[in-house]
């Protein structure tokens, strides 16, 4: 069983894992997470609608979190981990931890997807999971 | 027609930690100071303006400014508490500017006192746990701390402009030499790019002496009009602008605690401080050829290389080679943060913009003992808050 951190984050379905975001459709602006209202001043009508945001991006910069964060963030066996800022296009920059790639394997300009990563799992075998971007191997043979 | 603004003067509590004193303490003993620099004592004192804190004091309800009163002087003046997380001292400033610039009053006192709390600032009661409050998603979906979010910015700038860690330091290396000279300092021993780099890594590309620390410290200024100017015989500094603004749809920066930018082709990075900085250079008719100072929050090591840029002191990727060359340095070309900056002092949140601003005030007067930049005559601070909030004032002789 595999709970999300945040309900309303991401989408897990046939094709994988899918942000949810908010598309402006009156001034075609992405937004990500999903957001009550746009932010363009000069858009009037700010009609919005929920949407599956792109799954692959580029990595735009990254950091490596050395130390814990504080207990609102649960991870079990913690060491640090890779934090990326994904160009998702259309504008769309967005934050998530990477996995699956040594810590000086990261490269500005990689190619990602998104995937799942287990945060923690209890003694039922229920477990957190966030979404995380991974190295899109497709796209290196491509 | 609004009137000249002066800066009467200035009084700040010794930047640390203070576990003794209370938030309270530490504001009275800043205000008396500045009084007393301005060569006047309460009864003259026709408003009070307060940076509100969400830390200690002010009645749970940020009334900053009115605790004061009550416990030092209750003369039935207005006092104006201010939000603006950490640029509420310039939110402070620009409201008593307000005072006195509209004929109000003629007087007015400018407040920012803070002690921080220990380790993470906790989140503030009431949050949300779900989607719609960013600062619970960056700590469950990913832990995202706020070094984190100034190390993508530092790691997108050695890629841009091929920065090394040692430049990173050698920012560091420069506030502590600042600060040597500087009384108010907490951090006041020389450091060097060795041990920078040696100093434990918190969030890629930055160490822990790239990064400010949290301190306890509190600091008043007095302003006032044209008849108070020359009360305390003291040399007068002037208000050549001052502005506050915030963020602009489309910044590419990262701002805390959101998970993603909305990015627009044109848009300023940091554009609520830029856009305060442009608003305070275009009151005071000035170009940033006309700045000798500028007092600006860092943050950390990256924040000293991108600022001056994005402020228009030079091109973007041209900090570091101003940097490795002495142009920032005490008597170089712009002098950066002269009183060692928030690396040396370490962050007392609401307090820091009004320091900067005492900061300017000694400089431009010859007063800076150990740290004085020579014949300076034009200074400018710049600030950054949660919520998208930039202040920016420039002070002349
Ligand atoms: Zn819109």
């Amino acid at each position: 069983m595999q709970i999300p951190v945040a309900e309303g984050l991401f989408a897990v379905n046939g094709a994988g894992v899918q942000l949810i975001g908010t598309r402006c459709c009156s001034c075609d602006t992405l937004y990500f997470p999903q957001t009550p209202g746009c932010r363009n001043p000069l858009c009037r009508d700010k009609q919005l609608e929920q949407v599956l945001l792109p799954d692959r991006g580029t990595l735009y910069s990254y950091t490596v979190q050395r130390y814990q964060p504080p207990a609102l963030f649960a991870m079990d066996a913690w060491s640090p981990y890779a934090l990326g800022l994904v160009d998702l296009g259309h504008g769309l920059r967005v934050m998530g931890m990477l996995d699956d790639v040594p810590l000086d394997k990261i490269a500005i300009g990689m190619a990602l997807k998104l995937s799942l990563r287990t945060l923690t799992t209890d003694e039922n075998g229920q477990s957190r999971v966030t979404y995380a971007f991974v190295p899109d191997t497709t796209k290196d043979h491509a | 027609m609004t009137k000249p603004v002066h800066v009467l003067g200035a009084g700040a509590h010794p930047w640390g930690k203070w576990p003794n004193r209370s938030q309270l303490q530490l504001a009275i003993d800043a205000l008396a100071m500045a009084i007393d620099d301005a060569g006047l004592s309460w009864p003259e004192i026709q408003g009070l303006v307060a940076a509100s804190s969400r830390f200690e004091g002010g009645m749970g309800w940020g009334l900053h400014a009115n605790e004061v009163v009550q416990a030092v002087a209750e003369q039935g003046i207005p006092c104006v508490n201010v939000g603006g997380a950490c640029a509420a001292g310039a939110i402070a400033f620009q409201t008593a500017y307000s005072m006195i610039a509209s004929g109000q009053c003629d007087v007015v006192a400018v407040l920012g006192a803070e002690r921080m709390p220990k380790g993470f600032i906790p989140r503030p009661p009431g949050s949300q746990d779900d989607i719609t409050d960013s600062d619970y998603l960056r700590w469950v979906a990913m832990g995202a701390t706020n070094p984190a979010y100034w190390a993508i910015e530092a790691n997108r700038r050695k890629h841009d402009f091929g920065t090394t860690d040692a430049t990173l330091a050698q920012a560091s290396v420069l506030m502590r030499r600042n600060a040597a000279g500087n009384r108010l300092a907490r951090f006041r021993n020389p450091t060097t790019i060795d041990e920078v780099l040696a100093s434990p890594m918190v969030s890629d590309p930055l160490h822990l002496l790239e990064i400010c620390p949290v301190s306890d410290g509190a600091a008043a200024l007095i302003l006032g009009s044209e008849q108070y100017v020359q009360r305390s015989g003291k040399r007068p500094v002037h208000v050549a602008g001052c502005a506050i603004a915030t963020g602009q749809f489309g910044d590419p920066g990262r701002r805390i605690p959101t998970i993603s930018s909305t990015v627009r082709d044109d848009v300023s990075h940091t554009s609520e401080v830029t856009t305060a900085v442009q608003r305070a250079l275009a009151m005071a008719g000035m170009g940033p050829n006309d700045i000798d100072i500028l007092e600006m929050a860092d943050n950390t090591a990256w924040h000293l290389l991108a600022w001056p840029e994005l402020f228009g002191f030079y091109e973007a990727g041209q900090g570091d080679w101003m940097l490795n060359n002495g142009k920032l340095d005490i008597g170089g070309d712009l002098a950066v943060n002269p009183s060692g900056g928030f690396l040396s002092f370490g962050e007392a949140t609401t307090a820091q913009a009004v320091l900067q601003v005492c900061e300017l005030t000694w400089q431009l007067r010859g007063e800076a003992q150990g740290h004085q930049v020579p014949d300076a005559r034009v200074g400018m601070s710049a600030v950054l808050g949660l919520g998208a909030n930039g202040g920016s004032v420039i002070l002349k002789t």
